[in-house]
Order: C-alpha cells, then structure tokens, then sequence
C-alpha cells in the first residue's frame, strides 16, 4: 500500500486503485468528491462526523438546521445518516461542500466509521476486526508513518 | 476515588486485535463432530445476533456517554461487539455451519423486534437504562453462555478466539460498572427525573413487549441447548455481585429493577414467566415480520471474513 501524505494524492494517478481516506473531515469533504471520479473503490475512514452545509452560510442563525437538512437530502441510507450526525460532544465546525454526501453515495465509495487502530503494510485496520486492503491511503498525518507495520 | 477512564482508553487502543490475527484454517476444526455442530449452531447464531445488537446498544450508549472520553471508550466497545460477531461467525464458517454464501442466519421474531426497538427508539432511550442493561447482558453472554460454549467446544482456534473476546469483555464490565458508578453519584433529583422519564411509554411497551419475550426465549432456547441453569444464576449473582460493591450504583433505580427481573429470569418457578414472559412469548410468535419493515443497514454489517478489499 502506497502512503500519500497532505496533497501528494493530487500529483497521483489513482486511476483504477482501491483508495482510503483517512484524514479530519474538513480535508475529506474536499478529497472525497475530487477522487472519487478516478479510483476504482474509495473507503472513507472518519473519526468523528462533522456539519456540512451546501453553500457558505453566515455562523449566525439555523446553520445546524441547514446541515440537517442538506444531509436528510443528500444522504438516503438512516444509518449513514446517523453516522454523519455529529454527537453532544461532537466538533462545533461546519465545512461548506456542495458535494461530499453526493461523493459518499456513490456506490463504489464507502463509509468506514469504525476506530482506525493501525496501519499496516496491506491496508488500514479497525476496531471491528476487519483489515481493509487498499492500494493507496492518503493521510493528513505524517505520524502515520511511525505507526505503518 | 475517580476511576481513571483516560487509562481505561488507552488500554483499549493498545489491545486492538484483528480477525488477521487468527489462522483460520489451523488444525482443530476437526473436532467440531456432527452431533456437535447440530447442537451448537442455533446456539452460535443467537450469540452472533447477542453480539451484534449488543454492538448496536453501545452506539446508543456513545451518544448518552456523560463525558467524551467515555463517549471514545463506548465508540471502542460498539466495534469490539460487531469484531466478537464477526469473529464469531467467522467460527460458524469454520465449523460449516454458514451457508454458501456465507450470511448470518435469520434472527428469530423477537431479535427482530428489538432491532426495529433499537431503530425507532434506541437514541432516545435514557442513559441510566441503557447503561444498566449493558452490563447485565454482558455478565450473562461472559459468564453463562460463553462458558458453556468453552465447555462444549475443543477446537484450539476457538478458545483462541475467545481468549481475546474473554479479555475484551472484562474490560466492558469494569467500565460498565464505573460509569453506572459516575451515574449513581450525581445529584438525587437528577436520577429521579430520569428514572420518571424511563416510563414513558415507549420504554415501558419495549420493556414488556419487546426485551421480556427475547430473554425468555433465549434463556429457554439455550437451556434446551444444554446449557445448565447455575450458570445463568452465577451471571446474575455476578451483575448484583459487583453492582453490590460501587458506591452510588445502588442510587440507580434501573438497577434495582434490572436486578429484580433478572432474578425472576433464572428462576423458572417464579409467577414471572407463567403470566407474563411465556404469554409474551407466544403473542409475540404471532407477528409477522413483514411488519417491521427493512431494519437499517447495520444489521448487514456483521462478515465473517477477516480482510475486505
């Protein structure tokens, strides 16, 4: 498994590949939609979920109401919808894309909310017991190279 | 003392374990004999679906959690239930006991109701109930049911298997306990609001219509399976054992009548079961479960197999 760090996956061909996701929601909402046309298969590893909105909304007023109903729009299966709804403690950030739920209902994209607890030389591995094999996995976080196997 | 949760977290992440780790083809399989596995398999299909809506109740509990590293440690167990059903059904597979395509075998109608329960109502269930129901399935599924299927079970990869599950769910159940702890010790009014707002309508119709006929047929399933009746009576003893042994968990009203039922559970005697468990039984076997509609996805989540691509 290729390790493509920051913005290195724009200078990448990911034409064909299995590709995961694995960085803060904010930089996933505007990775996402932007590979999802090439690869072959996409997981979205998320930690915890964030608001989105459509389109830039003043900090004032229903903004939480527009994400509600932006994801209820956008987002057909109930369970993904919960796992995008971000809890009590959940971050108080709201990313503007117009296109990360349309990018995660594509059929070959994938939604992982599981605990990432590893990387590993063939892919990345969650706390329900299951390694998810990947050709490339692009990280915001450099440190994941101390931890790859 | 304040139990150290952050440690508790940090445990959790360094134990991580993956259906990879196990060699699934090791010899042993063997001795999973005919009249063995015709035994077992309903047995392990009832504890792949435990498992997996145990799984679910943890997502519940990750939204209540009182403090957001709870909330981490609960999001930890709600994967590690959905791991110990998968590795589970990856045994099944193991043992021939799948079909060819390899799916979970359908839930009877009462697991089917409290999928739809948890569907419709497990968000808003109130934190103390839930946090209460928890650890008395936990005790019940380590100390009974796991137990037994040692004892039945030979084969090498299974006890391996639940060595990691054995040391998972040890972890469940002290920070079960600790939270029921942190629970237990906030301020009186708070607890007798939210105990009152545990009868609302939907919690007490789930109480009767829905958990009370699943227990009942699981115990009665299981003990026709062999399983003897001390042991569920040691799990419960377990549950009021160390329930017994906090500070404030004894503050909780849930638990109080959790303890209560699940006593009148284990004894078979008890006026309990004969007018209403068995009566719940019998109604429920009447719903047809076209009714229920679709359950959400995460019903389709469990696999037995150890990489996806």
């Amino acid at each position: 498994m290729k390790i493509l760090y920051g913005d290195e996956w724009r200078a990448f061909d990911l034409t064909g590949l299995s590709v995961g996701v694995l960085v803060p929601p904010d930089q996933a909402a505007r990775i996402v939609p932007a590979v999802v046309g090439s690869a072959r298969a996409v997981k979205v590893f998320q930690d915890s979920p964030v608001w989105v909105v459509p389109v830039a909304v003043p900090r004032v007023g229903p903004v939480v109401s527009l994400a509600r109903l932006h994801l209820r729009m956008a987002v057909r299966d109930a369970w993904t919808r919960r796992l995008l709804t971000p809890g009590r403690f959940g971050s108080r950030e709201v990313v503007v894309s117009p296109s990360y739920y349309r990018a995660l209902e594509q059929p070959h994209c994938k939604l992982v909310a599981w605990p990432v607890y590893a990387i590993v030389e063939h892919g990345v591995r969650t706390a329900e017991g299951i390694e998810h094999r990947l050709d490339v996995l692009i990280t915001a976080n450099p440190l994941g190279k101390a931890k790859a196997a | 003392m304040t139990y150290d949760f952050d440690a508790m977290l940090q445990t959790i992440k360094d134990k991580q374990w993956s259906l990879a780790d196990i060699e699934w083809d090791a010899p042993g399989a063997e001795t999973m004999t005919d009249e063995l596995r015709a035994k077992m398999q309903p047995f392990l299909a009832d504890l792949v679906w435990i498992e997996h809506v145990g799984a679910r109740g943890f997502a519940s509990l990750a939204r209540k959690a009182p403090t957001p590293v709870v909330r981490e440690i609960y999001e930890y167990f709600h994967a590690e239930e959905q791991k110990h059903a998968n590795a589970e059904l990856a045994l099944m597979k193991r043992w021939g006991m799948l079909d060819e395509d390899g799916s979970i075998p359908e839930p009877n109608i009462n697991v089917k109701l409290a999928i739809k329960t948890l569907d419709a109502f497990g968000d808003s269930l109130p934190l103390s109930a839930l946090a209460t129901l928890i650890p008395l399935l936990e005790c019940a599924l380590d100390g009974a049911l796991v137990k037994f299927l040692l004892d039945e079970v030979s084969d090498p990869v299974c006890h391996e298997v639940f060595r990691h599950i054995n040391s998972d769910e040890a972890r469940h159940i002290t920070v079960d306990f600790q939270v029921l702890e942190l629970i237990g010790a906030g301020p009186m009014h708070r607890l007798l609001v939210e105990s009152a707002s545990n009868l609302k309508p939907q919690v007490v119709l789930g109480l009767i219509v829905v958990f009370v006929p699943l227990i009942n047929k699981m115990r009665d399933n299981i003990v026709a399976m062999g399983l003897p009746e001390q042991k569920l009576y040691n799990a419960v003893k377990r549950f009021r054992t160390i329930g017994g042994r906090g500070e404030y968990t004894h503050r909780i009203p849930a638990y109080h009548v959790l303890k209560a039922q699940a006593a009148m559970v284990i004894d078979r005697s008890h006026p309990y079961h004969r007018l209403l468990a068995d009566p719940m039984v019998k109604v429920t076997s009447f719903v047809p479960a076209r009714i229920l509609g679709r359950p959400q996805t995460w019903v389709d989540e469990v696999t037995h197999e150890p990489v996806a691509s």
